[in-house]
């Protein structure tokens, strides 16, 4: 048979047309899409066993229970852990991509002199050195850890300082301490038992303390309803996330927060409405009301409120004595739904100088806000997982970053209820970072390591056979077997909450109302709140792409 | 009976904080490029800041998270798509985005009333050995294809996984929550079958304080949103209750 081309055209043409009603071209087609969304620079996620850990975050000290997703030995996924009795499941927006943040940009990776590349056998000689010549201070962020420990030991065989910074949260409670000699430490709020929460500023609905506490608490209780269980009413210049939530907004004059709070204790105290249990301020209602732009009618309608609707109890954002002073003629401290101590143990931080003018070196941990700078002549140790920006330290030290150290977490600052858990390292640190508890440790070998510590407490926890734990069941600690039992469950992510202590251990005395000059917080001088160094980079993309977050809040991002 | 998965967001819960948009942004690979700004950027989740347009002590305002509305009846993005790319689940009710299919010529995006789609313009990039921390159970989208919520699909996947080892057809509800609303802190988003008349959220959908944005244009969409407040259920009528930031 002879082909001719007539023919290979006719042949050509057929299976041309045959060709498509065949799966080929499709599939060609599919894989081309499929190979074009596989370029070898597109990045790919990591593949291997995925599993699930429980821990707490430590980004803050609240140390919020949170679940892991680790895949091929990295953290892909971060959630809320419900088994946590007091996030209850909620985590800050933050919180949901710290795993992304040990790769940030900013992350520190380098030791470094006075912004020259250094050596960590170079900042160990200097700081030997500078141990050798006079006493040290130590400045911790989050205190209470076996790491503070750590820390406390170490200064007490320099004979050295121990110093902490603390939180707006943690000094809000500082007034309280002073006038009734319980540490600020030992304080909380009793939020749960409360039905007024007057919040002079406090960012309560926006990561305040331990953020899912009280959300939650207020998703279940006043949220959407005319007549809330609990009433939220926030005392604020403009209108915040808070405010925008909150039961009632009163848009207050910048800065009259003070002659706010004594304008509503004098209307209690004038009106007899509570048992004279604290001072008369010195202003009267028209001066609290012109200095707060808030009318005298509304200032009165509101401290009647505030008493028909009790338990109630004020937050400040800061330690503003007025406002604690009107929690004292509220009679909210000491009671419950107001400021109760929850622990006898805890120890006080409110104490001598920021830092010693003799101090040879001062070394401040990674816990410790970046924006913090000591007022000191000494030599600066800085530790930090990722540099915030400029700072006045010697020496920049690359610390772990998240997730990335064994570390125990302490009672969160406002709780009412002691707690206590462990976070363990998920992920191996670089080689290049050290913590301050390595580099102390190696300055001193004889110090007790900070395993042995968490070792030590759960112990004592087991000893004191008091409260309970909280994992997928709750358990009684008396009911638990051994001290290994108890230590591994912690270090699974499980947390030991103590028993509710009777609210009435706290008594102020206080016989002049205080004026309305914030009190010194002795190692804090700039800080207003704790602040990240860095966010997540999901997180600035995605404030930067809503209107969620307010101009300052976004340039910060 | 088969499955309509849709969602309740109750207004008056959100607080605005955002966990919603970075955990679904976490959960779903989106990178973070500094060169995206409110008009290019991925937000397959959206939490937008809404007032009463009043000043002073008057003022009130609203957090509307905005996210692909799934809509049942005559999906516009369905319907202009030439690749087929997109498509209504009948089994589920999710629309669904496949990128693989998409060419980018964005008519989906014109076509969406909520404007609830993105376009990716860059190719996916991270801070390098961030890619680490990816999620592997979602393909990183190639530049040029559209984006948007398909309710963590990949979950569901997961969830039928779970349920085909263990010999069951059905999953187990609890197995398949989207991330954003595992995520919520107040609870104000709720997730569940709408086609149930027994679940929560069926019956929060059918609650008087309900309403559907543009519900008007008869698009049947399965996101409802929910709020005691009288301006606040005033914006079911504008586009997605709110002016419209991009384009």
């Amino acid at each position: 048979m002879k082909i001719t081309r007539r023919d290979l055209l006719v042949w050509s043409a057929g299976a041309t047309a045959g060709l498509v009603f065949t799966p080929v071209p499709y599939k060609l087609l599919g894989d081309l899409s499929i190979w074009t969304q596989n370029f070898p620079w597109i990045p790919q996620p990591a593949h291997g066993p995925v599993d699930v850990k429980e821990s707490s975050c430590t980004l803050c000290p609240n140390g919020c229970g949170m679940r892991v997703r680790m895949a091929a030995g990295w953290p892909v996924g971060v959630a809320g852990a419900r088994t946590n009795p007091v996030s209850r499941g909620a985590l800050c927006p933050l919180g949901f991509a710290a795993h992304q943040l040990n790769w940030h940009p900013l992350r520190l990776r380098t030791v470094r002199h006075r912004g020259q590349a250094s050596s960590w056998e170079e900042a160990r000689t200097a700081f030997s050195k500078a141990c050798a010549e006079g006493p040290i201070v130590i400045i911790d962020g989050y205190p209470g850890r076996a790491a503070s420990q750590h820390f406390e030991n170490f200064v007490q065989k320099q004979h050295g300082v121990y110093r902490v910074v603390l939180g707006a949260e943690s000094r809000a409670l500082t007034p309280y301490e002073k006038w009734s000699g319980v540490p600020a430490a030992a304080l909380g709020y009793d939020l749960e038992n409360a039905r007024t929460i007057v919040s002079f500023g406090a960012p309560l609905l926006d990561g305040w303390s331990t953020p899912g506490r009280f959300t939650r608490l207020w998703a279940e209780r006043a949220a959407g309803m005319a007549e809330p269980q609990l009433r939220l009413i926030q005392i604020e210049p403009s209108l915040s996330r808070t405010a925008a939530r909150a039961w009632q907004w009163l848009a207050i004059r910048s800065g009259g927060q003070a002659a706010f709070a004594a304008g509503i204790a004098r209307v209690m105290l004038e009106e007899h409405l509570v048992r004279a249990s604290g001072p008369m301020p010195a202003l009267t209602l028209a001066e609290s009301a012109q200095q707060s732009g808030i009318s005298p009618d509304a200032i009165r309608d509101l401290a009647r409120m505030i008493v028909a609707q009790s338990p109630a109890v004020a937050i400040a954002d800061d330690d503003d004595p007025a406002i604690a002073a009107l929690n004292v003629v509220l009679g909210a401290v000491g009671t419950s739904g107001g400021i109760v101590q929850r622990t006898k143990r805890a120890k006080s931080y409110l104490s001598a100088e920021p830092v010693i003018p003799s101090a040879r070196a001062v070394l401040i941990d990674s816990t410790v806000p970046w924006d913090f700078v000591p007022q000191t002549d000494a030599e600066v140790f800085r530790f930090g997982a990722w540099e915030g920006g400029p700072n006045k330290a010697d020496w920049l030290l690359p610390a772990p970053g998240f997730m990335e150290e064994l570390t125990d977490i302490p009672t969160a600052p406002t709780s009412a209820v002691e707690t206590y858990a462990v976070a363990p390292r998920l992920v191996k640190a670089p080689p290049e970072v050290q913590s301050a508890v390595q580099f102390l440790g190696q300055a001193d070998p004889d110090l007790m390591p900070v395993d042995k510590i968490i070792h030590t407490r759960c112990e004592n926890l087991f000893r004191a056979r008091t409260g309970t734990l909280c994992a997928q069941q709750t358990t009684p600690v008396a009911t638990i077997p051994s001290v290994e039992k108890l230590e591994e469950q912690l270090r699974n992510g499980a947390v030991w909450m103590g028993e509710p202590q009777h609210p009435g251990g706290v008594r102020c005395k206080l016989s002049d109302w205080p004026q309305a000059t914030r009190s010194e917080c002795p190692p804090c001088d700039s800080l207003a709140s704790w602040r990240a160094p860095v966010l997540p980079p999901l997180a600035s993309k995605l404030y930067q792409e809503s209107s969620l977050r307010e101009e300052s809040d976004r340039r910060n991002a | 009976m088969s499955t309509r998965y849709g969602m309740v967001i109750d207004l008056d819960r959100c607080t605005g904080c955002g966990a919603c948009m970075i955990a679904c942004a976490a959960e779903n690979n989106v990178p973070s490029l500094p060169q995206a700004t409110a008009r290019t950027g991925l937000t397959p989740m959206l939490v937008r800041r809404v007032s009463n347009g009043m000043e002073g002590q008057a003022r009130r305002e609203v957090f509307v998270p905005i996210l692909c509305m799934h809509c049942e009846h005559e999906t516009p993005c369905v319907s202009v798509c030439p690749q087929q790319a997109v498509e209504l689940d009948k089994g589920t009710g999710i629309v669904m985005q496949m990128p693989q299919r998409c060419l980018g010529c964005r008519y989906c995006m014109t076509a969406c009333p909520y404007h609830a789609r993105y376009f990716n313009w860059w190719d996916p990039a991270w801070p390098k050995g961030m890619e680490k921390s990816l999620n592997p159970g979602v393909a990183v989208r190639m530049r040029g294809v559209v984006e948007k919520c398909n309710l963590c699909h990949a979950r569901l996947h997961s969830a039928e996984e779970k349920a085909a080892a263990a010999g069951k057809r059905e999953i187990d509800p609890a197995d398949y929550v989207p991330a954003c609303v595992e995520a919520c802190p107040t609870a104000a988003i709720q997730f569940g079958n709408l086609a149930d008349k027994d679940d929560p959220v069926s019956r929060a959908a059918n609650s008087s304080d309900a309403f559907r944005f543009l519900e008007r244009i008869g698009t049947e969409p399965k996101v409802y949103y929910k709020s005691g407040e009288t301006w606040v259920k005033a914006l079911k009528e504008s586009v997605s209750g709110v002016e419209v930031k991009r384009g």
